[in-house]
C-alpha cells in the first residue's frame, strides 16, 4: 500500500516535471535529432554560436510578445514595425546623430508606435489584434516610402557592431538579448506593473474589480513590445550591415510559435520568459538542422511550418494526457 | 382553458449536487390547457426541476409522466421533439440572421428542393405560423432588430413550430414594458384556448393572479402545496412561500454600532434602480435582501465604480467622494467582494499570493515599481492563516483551491486594503458549510472591529441571522428598511414581492 503511494508520488512529480519543462525535453529531442541528421556537425562550437546568434532578433520580439501574449492580447503589427524602425535607424544613423542618436530615436519611436497602437485599443475599444492588423500595414507602407524600398546600406561601424560585433568569445547580440530577457523577466515578476499586467490577462473583469488600471496596463504592455521591436531592429540591422525594407516581416507568427511552445497560454493570465528563449531556440534549432542538412530554403519553410504545428500539438496533446493521467492518480 | 385531463406529472423527484439537497420529493401536475404558476424563493428548487423536465440534469429518483406515460429525456432536443419545450430569460436565438431561419433551424431538410433551401415556401411556413400566434412579425427581419419582447416572442414561436404541448416559460416578462406584457398573455392566453399548457416561473404576483389558473409553491427543494389561483390571496401565498423554519441561525455576535460612514444619496441607472438611499454605520451589518434581478448587485456594483451611475451622491466620512473606476473606490477604503467568484473574482492562473495582494499592491510598491515580495509574501501568509484558508503552499495556483477556500482568499484580497466600508455580495453562495460558518464568524469580527459591512445575500437566514438591519430592493427600487428586531421571513418576503407598498419597518 505505502509502496504503490510512494510509486504514484514519484509519477505525479515526475508528471509534473514533465509539464513544467516540456520545451526543453522538445529541445533536447530536437538537438539529439539534429546530432544525428547532420553526423555531429550540429555540436560543433562555432555552429552552436551560431544558432543563438541567429535567434537574437526573435527572442527580443518574442519577449516582448510574452507580456502582450500574457496580458491577453496579440500584436500582428511587430514584423513590419520591426522593418520601419530598422529603416529609420539607419537613415538617422549616417547623420551627425551618429549610431547612439539613431538608437535612441529607434527607440522612441517603437514606443510611440506601441502607444499608439495600444491606445487605439483601449480607447476605441476594438481588439487589439485587429488594431495592429492595420497598423502593421501602415507601418509596411511607411517602411517602403521612407526608404525608397531600397535597402538602406553605409551605417556606421557602430551601428555593424551590435549585430556583428563580440566582446570576448560571445556576440554582442547574445548579451543584448540576456539583458532584455533578465529585464523584462524582472519586470513580469519583481514589479507591480508585472502583476497587474498577468493579472488583466488572467480575468480582466477581476482585475478592474481589483483596482487594476486595466487600460493603462495594456497600453504599457504594448509600449513595451514597441521598444522590443526597436532593439530587435537594431541588431538585425547591424548584422546585415544595412536595412532592409522587408525585413521582419512575418516574424510575428514565429514569436507567437516561440511563446506558446514556451509554455505562456494564449489565452493569457500569465508569461513564461525563459520558456520564449528555449521556444526560440527550438525554432532556431529547426531552421539550422534543416540548413544543415542542405534543404532547399523554399522546403525549408515548408518543413519549418510543419514542425511548429507539430511542436504545439504535441504540446496540447501532452498538456491534455497529463492532465487526465493526473486526474485519474488523483481519484484513485 | 384547463381540461381535465393531466398532461404533465413530475413525481417525488430528488436531485443532489455535492453536498446540497436542490430538490427533495418535489412534485408537480400539469393539466392540459392550463397556465401554471411555479413559485418560491430564490433557491427553492424550481430552475432545477424545470432542467429535469427538459433532461437537463437526471433526477436521482422520481418520476416524470408525459401523456400518460414515463419519460425521461436525454437532452432539451430530446424533449422538443416530444412537445416539451422551454424559453429562457437569455434569448437563444441566432441574431445575424432573420426570423424565419430561426424558426426552423435544424430543420431545413423540411424545405429542401434539391441541394437548396425553397426559401419561398419556408417563409410561407414562418407566415402561418405566425399568424395562427396573432404574433405580428415579418419572418424577413433579422433578429437583431426585434425588440426582446419580439425575440421572445420567436422563441415561442419556435416552441409551438415543433408542435409543443407543454411550454416552460422562465421570467418572460422580467425585461418586458407593460404593453409587450400584455402582448405576451393575450398570446399565452390563446395558447391556453388551444390546449397547450404554459409553466410559468415568475416572482411577479400580480401577474400570476393575472394570468395563471393555477400555482404550486416550492421551498427548499420540496413541493410545499397547489391551489388555483381563484382560492388563495396573495399574503397567504406569501406565508406559504416563507414558512420554513429556520434550524441553521447564523448568530451575529454583538457589536457595538457607532457613526454614519458611508452614506447614499438618490442613486439612480436608467432602467436598473432609480432613488436609491440609504445609509450604513460603524460596526453595523447591513443585510441587503431581495429577489434575483431585484438591483441589489447592480447598486453595488455602481457604489463601487465598476458600472456607470446616472446620477446621485456618495458620502464618506461626511465628504462626498467621486467614485469613477474601482481603483477609486479602493482610494476611498472601499472594498468589494463581488459575486461569481470565478468571473468577476479569482485570477485562476495566478498563486494564492499575488490573488491576495493584487488590490493592495501600491501599499507593497517600492521605487520603480517594485514590488516588496517578502512584505506581499508575509502579508499574505498572515491573512491565509488569520482566515484558516487552506493551501499547501503560497505558491499554489488559486484555481486548485476548493470554492470555500477560494472565497476566503478573495476575502483576503479585500482586508489587506484595510477598509472602512466592506460590500458582500453572496458571500457564502456554492460554497460548504463549515467554510460558511467561518465566513459568517469572520463577517462578525468585522463588524466588531468597527468596519461597516453590506451584505447582499439570497438566503433568508443568513440575512436574518447576520444583519443588524434590512434593506429589501425590490425592482429597482428600496422597498423596506427593517430592524433586526421586526424582521421575519413573512415580512421580508412581503416587501420583496410587493405585498406591503409603504416604506418604513
Amino acid at each position: 500500500m505505502n509502496s504503490t503511494n510512494r510509486s504514484s508520488k514519484w509519477k505525479a512529480k515526475f508528471l509534473n516535471f514533465v509539464m513544467d519543462n516540456k520545451a526543453l525535453i522538445i529541445l533536447m529531442a530536437l538537438c539529439a535529432v539534429g546530432f544525428v541528421a547532420t553526423n555531429g556537425l550540429f555540436f560543433s562550437l562555432t555552429n552552436l554560436t551560431n544558432v543563438v546568434r541567429q535567434i537574437c532578433t526573435s527572442a527580443v520580439i518574442g519577449i516582448g510578445f510574452t507580456c502582450v501574449i500574457a496580458s491577453g492580447n496579440l500584436d500582428l503589427s511587430v514584423g513590419t514595425m520591426l522593418g520601419m524602425l530598422g529603416v529609420i535607424m539607419a537613415m538617422i544613423s549616417k547623420t551627425a546623430l551618429g549610431f547612439w542618436g539613431a538608437l535612441a530615436v529607434g527607440i522612441a519611436a517603437g514606443a510611440l508606435c506601441g502607444l499608439i497602437n495600444g491606445l487605439i485599443g483601449v480607447k476605441l475599444k476594438l481588439p487589439l489584434f485587429i488594431v495592429t492588423l492595420a497598423s502593421g500595414q501602415v507601418f509596411k507602407g511607411a517602411c517602403y516610402l521612407l526608404s525608397n524600398t531600397s535597402p538602406v546600406s553605409g551605417i556606421p561601424p557602430a551601428f555593424r557592431a551590435v549585430g556583428q560585433g563580440y566582446w570576448g568569445p560571445v556576440p554582442i547580440p547574445i548579451y543584448i538579448m540576456a539583458a532584455v530577457g533578465v529585464s523584462v523577466f524582472v519586470l513580469l515578476n519583481m514589479t507591480a506593473f508585472g502583476r497587474r499586467a498577468v493579472a488583466t490577462g488572467g480575468n480582466r473583469e477581476a482585475a478592474r474589480t481589483s483596482g487594476v488600471n486595466v487600460d493603462q496596463t495594456i497600453v504599457l504592455v504594448y509600449v513595451l513590445m514597441g521598444v522590443c521591436a526597436a532593439i530587435a531592429a537594431a541588431i538585425m540591422t547591424g548584422r546585415a550591415a544595412s536595412a532592409q525594407p522587408p525585413a521582419g516581416q512575418g516574424m510575428e507568427m514565429d514569436a507567437i510559435a516561440a511563446v506558446v511552445i514556451g509554455g505562456t497560454p494564449l489565452s493569457g493570465g500569465y508569461g513564461k520568459v525563459g520558456g520564449t528563449l528555449l521556444g526560440c531556440l527550438i525554432v532556431g534549432v529547426i531552421t539550422n538542422v534543416l540548413n544543415l542538412a542542405g534543404m532547399d530554403s523554399n522546403w525549408q519553410l515548408v518543413a519549418k511550418g510543419l514542425l511548429i504545428l507539430f511542436a504545439v500539438g504535441l504540446d496540447v496533446a501532452s498538456t491534455l494526457y497529463v492532465n487526465n493521467k493526473m486526474r485519474r492518480m488523483r481519484k484513485e | 382553458m384547463p381540461r381535465d385531463e393531466i398532461i404533465l406529472e413530475m413525481r417525488d423527484i430528488v436531485k443532489t449536487f455535492p453536498g446540497v439537497k436542490a430538490l427533495d420529493k418535489a412534485n408537480l401536475r400539469v393539466k392540459k390547457g392550463e397556465i401554471h404558476a411555479l413559485i418560491g424563493e430564490n433557491g427553492a428548487g424550481k430552475s432545477t426541476l424545470m432542467k429535469i423536465l427538459l433532461g437537463i440534469y437526471t433526477p436521482d429518483s422520481g418520476e416524470i409522466i408525459y401523456k400518460g406515460r414515463p419519460v425521461n429525456f436525454k437532452s432539451p432536443g430530446d424533449a422538443l421533439t416530444s412537445g416539451i419545450s422551454m424559453i429562457h430569460q437569455e434569448i437563444s436565438l441566432v441574431p445575424t440572421v432573420d426570423v424565419s431561419e430561426n424558426i426552423w433551424i435544424g430543420r431545413e431538410k423540411d424545405f429542401q428542393k434539391g441541394w437548396l433551401i425553397d426559401k419561398n415556401r419556408r417563409y410561407q411556413a414562418t407566415e402561418d405560423l405566425l399568424r395562427r400566434l396573432k404574433i405580428q412579425i415579418n419572418p424577413r427581419t433579422m433578429v437583431h432588430r426585434l425588440s426582446i419582447a419580439h425575440m421572445q416572442l420567436v422563441e415561442l414561436a419556435r416552441a409551438i413550430s415543433y408542435d409543443s404541448r407543454v411550454v416552460v416559460m422562465d421570467e418572460p416578462t422580467s425585461s418586458l414594458t407593460d404593453s409587450e406584457v400584455r402582448l405576451l398573455y393575450a398570446i399565452a392566453r390563446e395558447l391556453s384556448e388551444n390546449g397547450v399548457s404554459i409553466i410559468f416561473i415568475s416572482h411577479k404576483l400580480d401577474e400570476i393572479f393575472d394570468i395563471c389558473h393555477h400555482v404550486t409553491v416550492m421551498r427548499d427543494g420540496k413541493y410545499v402545496s397547489d391551489h388555483p389561483t381563484d382560492g388563495i390571496t396573495k399574503d397567504q401565498l406569501v406565508t406559504e412561500i416563507a414558512g420554513r423554519e429556520i434550524t441553521a441561525l447564523f448568530p451575529k455576535e454583538e457589536a457595538e454600532i457607532g457613526d454614519v460612514v458611508m452614506e447614499v444619496k438618490q442613486l439612480s441607472s436608467a432602467g436598473v434602480f432609480s432613488n436609491v438611499s440609504f445609509e450604513v454605520r460603524a460596526g453595523e451589518i447591513l443585510g441587503f435582501y431581495g429577489l434575483v434581478g431585484a438591483g441589489r448587485t447592480e447598486i453595488m456594483r455602481a457604489i463601487f465604480g465598476i458600472d456607470k451611475l446616472d446620477s446621485g451622491e456618495i458620502w464618506l466620512g461626511g465628504k462626498q467622494i467621486r467614485v469613477k473606476s474601482p481603483a477609486d473606490a479602493i482610494g476611498h477604503r472601499l472594498a468589494m467582494v463581488t459575486e461569481d467568484r470565478l468571473r468577476l473574482g479569482i485570477i485562476p492562473n495566478l498563486s494564492v499570493t499575488l490573488n491576495i495582494s493584487l488590490a493592495y499592491l501600491k501599499t507593497v510598491t517600492r521605487f520603480l515599481g517594485f514590488v516588496n515580495r517578502s512584505k506581499e509574501t508575509g502579508d499574505a501568509e498572515k491573512m491565509v492563516g488569520a482566515l484558516n484558508v487552506k493551501t499547501p503552499n503560497m505558491r499554489q495556483r488559486i484555481s486548485a483551491l476548493s470554492g470555500g477556500n477560494q472565497q476566503k482568499a478573495i476575502i483576503a484580497r479585500w482586508l489587506q486594503t484595510n477598509p472602512t466600508v466592506l460590500i458582500l455580495d453572496e458571500p457564502t453562495r456554492g460554497i460548504d458549510v463549515s467554510s460558511k460558518a467561518e465566513i459568517h464568524r469572520l463577517i462578525s469580527m468585522l463588524a466588531r472591529q468597527g468596519k461597516a459591512v453590506i451584505m447582499i445575500s439570497s438566503e433568508l437566514p443568513e440575512i436574518l441571522g447576520m444583519s443588524d438591519r434590512v434593506i429589501v430592493v425590490r425592482e429597482g427600487e428600496l422597498a423596506g428598511d427593517i430592524p433586526r428586531g421586526s424582521a421575519s421571513q413573512e415580512k421580508l418576503l412581503q416587501y420583496a414581492f410587493g405585498t406591503i407598498d409603504t416604506q418604513g419597518g
